[in-house]
């Protein structure tokens, strides 16, 4: 017993020799020369394994020996461990969505219209022809939200936190009221707003808008420097604003980096999709009011395919399947709801411009496409 | 005091069976302080790793802004300071008074020597316009959201570097007592927790070093 208590003792009050506490700190000197050298190697993922691997023989040797658990009592090294082992559990749970989800393939005709460039010449130079086709492009694309007048009061706005821009005011721009910075707005969206990437429209239309937006305040935009174009990627040295103008396509430019884009079929571009009928149609085949609506408004994010579509943009946005057991399909109402409003603070914007009837006919056609499946 | 060296008799406070037990708890008691350090730390390194799998391209892009050989001298800095405060320690605990004060010093002075650095490398991050959110400026960055990664490194190695200011101050707090001849064989708890303190910076300085400098 006597003797069993003096161990104990020696066990808890543990003076670590010099010698030792020297050769820790030698053999961490040594394991740091080692990881800065390996990552100076290229060994693809495996350089992260290795250098995690140091670091944590690196972190074991020190809180083993500088920090006595070699030689303490069990229940100290217990609680440390602990730690790490809520740690991983955090870290596991956060992470689960983030890296097992698959890989999204999206339809090269979904890439098609705004990679054919900007036709115009020098389209960030404002011309009547160009403001008058904003107009008619705002009474489809922005109504909902900025409302007809551009004054931020669309049937959508009320549900909006931040509420939509009021383009008659020149004051409070997230992004500046350049021409270019509006471009640029239009091409990347305002996240986290309800602000949508608008990247799937065509450069062209881009600028038109961009223009009539412009036009719509009490001032002329300031003037852009050289700058301004780079960062919203115009390159004004091409007539044409160059092709990083165009590069967005699916709504939400991080996702493509994710994207993989299936193989042209070059028998596909001559045809249109035809989600009710599930193929593709020629172009010129009358298509019904819904299928319509569906190629011009929903198929961005929702997909061509038949089944109404799962994307998923891995570990930034899922835009859901249209099942019958969305909240949105539940009725003719929560589905007009949703289309009329979209869902504030998540990318879905609102559509403001379809009637009754065109609501009906779109809830009809997604449910024939569900039916598909 | 025959040899000079040794500490004032330390009288355990009355809760406590003895000195010993006092120890004990007072040592787990920083244990337990620790665990919550680690998961402080933890939230950033899950925020690390998350950045990373979302934007994998962009953290490597971002990453080779960082300097990796101030890195790899701080990280020497640190593992020395470690090696001294682990002697100051055991000197203490031997009962040798002036060893542990020079050890001690030498300790402060390798963390100022590590804070020299900082001031270096984050001077050069401040010119570079790499400051977070929307005080970013830097054009050569391709990717938009490469401001997400420097905010990231400040909030890690801010975060540390609060952790190696608050260690100095009680390294010195620690010195001041054993200067006073407060410490020595017979009582020396607030010198070695101290030094698990110092350790534990050593510790999370160990992940932060390559995650941000080397593999980004």
């Amino acid at each position: 017993m006597e003797s069993h208590s003096e161990k104990q003792k020696h066990h808890h009050h543990h003076i670590l020799p010099v010698r030792t506490t020297l050769l820790i700190g030698g053999t961490l000197m040594f394991l740091t020369f080692v990881t800065v050298w390996i990552a100076g190697v290229d060994l693809g993922r495996l350089n992260f394994v290795v250098a995690m691997a140091v670091a944590t023989t690196k972190a074991a040797l020190v809180a083993l020996f500088f920090m006595n658990l070699y030689y303490d009592r069990k229940e100290n090294g217990v609680i440390f461990g602990t730690s790490f082992v809520f740690l991983a559990i955090f870290f596991v749970l956060t992470s689960m969505d983030l890296f097992f989800r698959g890989k999204v393939v999206v339809d090269p005709k979904l890439m098609e219209a705004p990679q054919a460039g900007s036709k115009l010449k020098k389209p960030w130079i404002s011309t009547p022809e160009l403001v008058a086709k904003g107009k008619e492009l705002f009474s489809v694309q922005c109504v909902s939200c900025h409302g007809v007048e551009g004054q931020g009061n669309g049937p959508a706005a009320a549900a909006l936190n931040p509420p939509p821009r009021n383009f008659h005011t020149d004051q409070g721009w997230k992004n500046g009221r350049k021409v270019s910075m509006i471009f640029k707005t239009l091409k990347e969206g305002l996240p986290p707003s309800a602000m949508a990437s608008y990247a799937s429209l065509p450069p062209d239309d881009r600028w038109a808008l961009t223009h009539y937006v412009i036009a719509l305040g009490p001032t002329p935009a300031p003037t852009d420097t050289p700058d301004d174009f780079k960062r919203a990627g115009v390159d004004t040295t091409q007539e044409s604003g160059g092709s990083e103008a165009v590069v967005a396509t699916v709504p939400v430019d991080f996702a493509l980096e994710r994207v993989e884009v299936a193989a042209n079929d070059a028998e596909k571009s001559a045809h249109l999709y035809d989600p009710s009928q599930a193929q593709w149609v020629s172009r010129g085949v009358p298509q019904s009011r819904g299928a319509q609506i569906y190629a011009e408004s929903c198929v961005q994010c929702h997909n061509t395919k038949a089944q109404g579509g799962i994307k998923i943009l891995r570990g930034t946005v899922i835009v859901p399947a249209l099942t019958a057991q969305s909240e949105g399909m539940r009725s003719q109402e929560a589905f007009n709801r949703w289309v009329i409003q979209g869902i504030p603070g998540n990318l879905m914007p609102g559509f403001g411009q379809y009637s009754s009837s065109d609501l009906r006919d779109l809830y009809r056609t997604i449910q024939t496409m569900n039916a598909g499946r | 005091m025959s040899n000079g060296e040794t500490a004032l008799q330390h009288h355990h406070a009355h809760h406590f069976a003895s000195a010993d037990d006092e120890f004990e708890a007072s040592k787990q008691g920083m244990w337990i302080f620790l665990v919550t350090e680690v998961l402080m730390f933890g939230g950033l390194f899950v925020a690390y790793g998350i950045l990373r799998g979302l934007y994998p391209e962009m953290v490597h892009e971002a990453h080779k802004l960082l300097a990796v050989k101030m890195g790899a001298i701080n990280t020497v800095v640190l593992i020395s300071s470690s090696i001294t405060m682990a002697l100051a320690v055991s000197s203490t605990q031997k009962g040798q008074r002036s060893r542990a004060i020079m050890y001690l010093v030498t300790t402060i002075l390798l963390a100022s020597c590590f804070l020299v650095v900082k001031y270096f490398e984050y001077s050069a991050k401040f010119h570079h316009g790499l400051l977070p959110g929307a005080h970013f400026t830097n054009g050569e960055l391709k990717d938009s959201k490469s401001p997400l990664f420097f905010s990231l490194y400040f909030m890690m190695t801010g975060l540390h570097m609060i952790h190696v200011l608050l260690g100095m101050g009680v390294i010195g707090w620690i010195l001041r007592r054993t200067i006073r001849r407060e410490f020595g064989p017979n009582f020396y708890t607030p010198v070695e927790l101290v030094g698990f303190y110092w350790h534990f910076v050593d510790l999370v300085w160990i992940y932060l070093f390559p995650l941000l400098y080397l593999v980004g």
